[in-house]
C-alpha cells in the first residue's frame, strides 16, 4: 500500500513538472539559421502537440508550418515550429506568426558576423514524435551570455500560489462554517439514538433475567 | 474562428464558479465578524437581526461589487495579452 502511494506520487509530481515545462515560456539565446515551411502531415501521436490552424483559416487534416532554424553559441542546433496558438491552449494568444517569420527570417546570420537573439517559445523538441517548440517571440540581444531574469514564470509561480493558498482558506472556512456543524448534528442524533437502543435493550433482557432469578435464585 | 467563443465560454462557467466561490466566502468572512462583534457583548436586541442587517449593509458595499472584478480582470488581462503578444 506504501509503494502505491509513493508511485502515485511520483506520477503526480511528474505530471505536473512536464505540464509547466511544456506550457511557460522559456528563453533561449540563439543565432537564426535560416527559416522554411515544410507540409506536415499530423498523426493521432503528436496532433496534441500542435496548435490549430492560423487564427482567421479552416482546419484541415494537413497544412504547412513554418519553422525557424536556430543555432547556439556551443554549436547545437534547434528548430522551432511557429505557430498560431490563437485564442487555444496555451493561453499565448498569439495571432502573428507570419510577421514572427518575417522578423526571424530578417534576423538571420551567419558564423562568423553572428546576431544573437532570444526566443521565446514553448513546447519541446522530440524526434521520435517529431514535434517542435513553438516559437512566441524573437528579440535581439547584445551576446550569447546575456542574463534573461523569467520575470512572467515568477509571477504566474506567484499567482498560483495565492490561487491555491485562496482555495486552502476557502475549504478551510466551507468545512468550518457549513460541515462541521452537520456533523456535530448528526453526532448529537447518533447519541441520543444510542442511548435509546441501549434503553431498549435493557428493557428486552430484564424479563429473562428475572426469570432466572426467580427459579434459580442467582 | 471559432475558438474564441469556445474560450469566451469556458470562461464565463470558470468565472461564475470563481465568482459565486468568492462570494459566499467573503460575506461568510463578514458574517463571522458580525457574530463576534455580538457576542462580545454591549449591542441590545436579537442576535440574528443584527446579523441580518449588518450582512445587508455589506450588500451593498464597495468590498462586495469589487467581486464583479472576477469577470472583468481576465477579459482585460487577455487584451493585453493579445497586444503584447502580437503588436509590441
Amino acid at each position: 500500500m506504501r509503494y502505491i502511494k509513493w508511485i502515485f506520487w511520483v506520477v503526480f509530481v511528474v505530471i505536473v513538472f512536464a505540464f509547466f515545462h511544456y506550457t511557460l515560456p522559456q528563453r533561449d539565446i540563439v543565432r537564426v539559421t535560416g527559416t522554411e515551411i515544410i507540409r506536415q502531415d499530423f498523426s493521432g501521436w503528436n496532433r496534441i502537440f500542435y496548435a490549430q490552424a492560423d487564427a482567421g483559416n479552416e482546419e484541415t487534416v494537413n497544412r504547412d508550418l513554418r519553422l525557424i532554424n536556430t543555432a547556439y553559441e556551443g554549436g547545437g542546433i534547434m528548430v522551432f515550429r511557429n505557430e498560431d496558438t490563437g485564442f487555444g491552449w496555451p493561453w499565448y494568444f498569439k495571432l502573428d506568426s507570419s510577421n514572427l517569420q518575417a522578423e526571424a527570417a530578417d534576423l538571420v546570420s551567419t558564423r562568423d558576423a553572428p546576431i544573437w537573439v532570444a526566443i521565446t517559445h514553448y513546447g519541446w523538441r522530440n524526434e521520435f514524435l517529431t514535434i517542435y517548440p513553438n516559437a512566441i517571440s524573437v528579440r535581439e540581444v547584445s551576446g550569447p551570455d546575456v542574463r534573461l531574469i523569467p520575470w512572467l514564470n515568477i509571477i504566474i509561480f506567484v499567482i498560483l500560489g495565492l490561487l491555491l493558498l485562496g482555495l486552502y482558506r476557502l475549504l478551510q472556512r466551507f468545512k468550518r462554517r457549513k460541515i462541521d456543524p452537520l456533523v456535530a448534528q448528526v453526532e448529537d442524533s447518533w447519541d441520543r439514538a444510542e442511548v435509546k437502543a441501549a434503553q431498549a435493550g435493557e428493557n428486552a433482557r430484564a424479563p429473562v433475567r428475572n426469570f432466572f432469578r426467580r427459579w434459580f435464585g442467582s | 474562428m471559432f475558438a474564441w467563443v469556445r474560450l469566451a465560454f469556458m470562461a464565463l462557467i470558470l468565472m461564475t464558479i470563481v465568482y459565486l466561490c468568492l462570494s459566499w466566502y467573503s460575506r461568510s468572512v463578514r458574517r463571522e465578524k458580525l457574530e463576534k462583534e455580538f457576542d462580545a457583548g454591549g449591542i441590545d436586541g436579537d442576535r440574528q437581526a443584527f446579523i441580518d442587517k449588518g450582512l445587508e449593509k455589506y450588500s451593498g458595499s464597495l468590498r462586495a461589487k469589487l467581486i464583479w472584478g472576477v469577470y472583468i480582470i481576465p477579459f482585460v488581462l487577455i487584451a493585453i495579452l493579445v497586444y503584447v503578444t502580437n503588436f509590441m
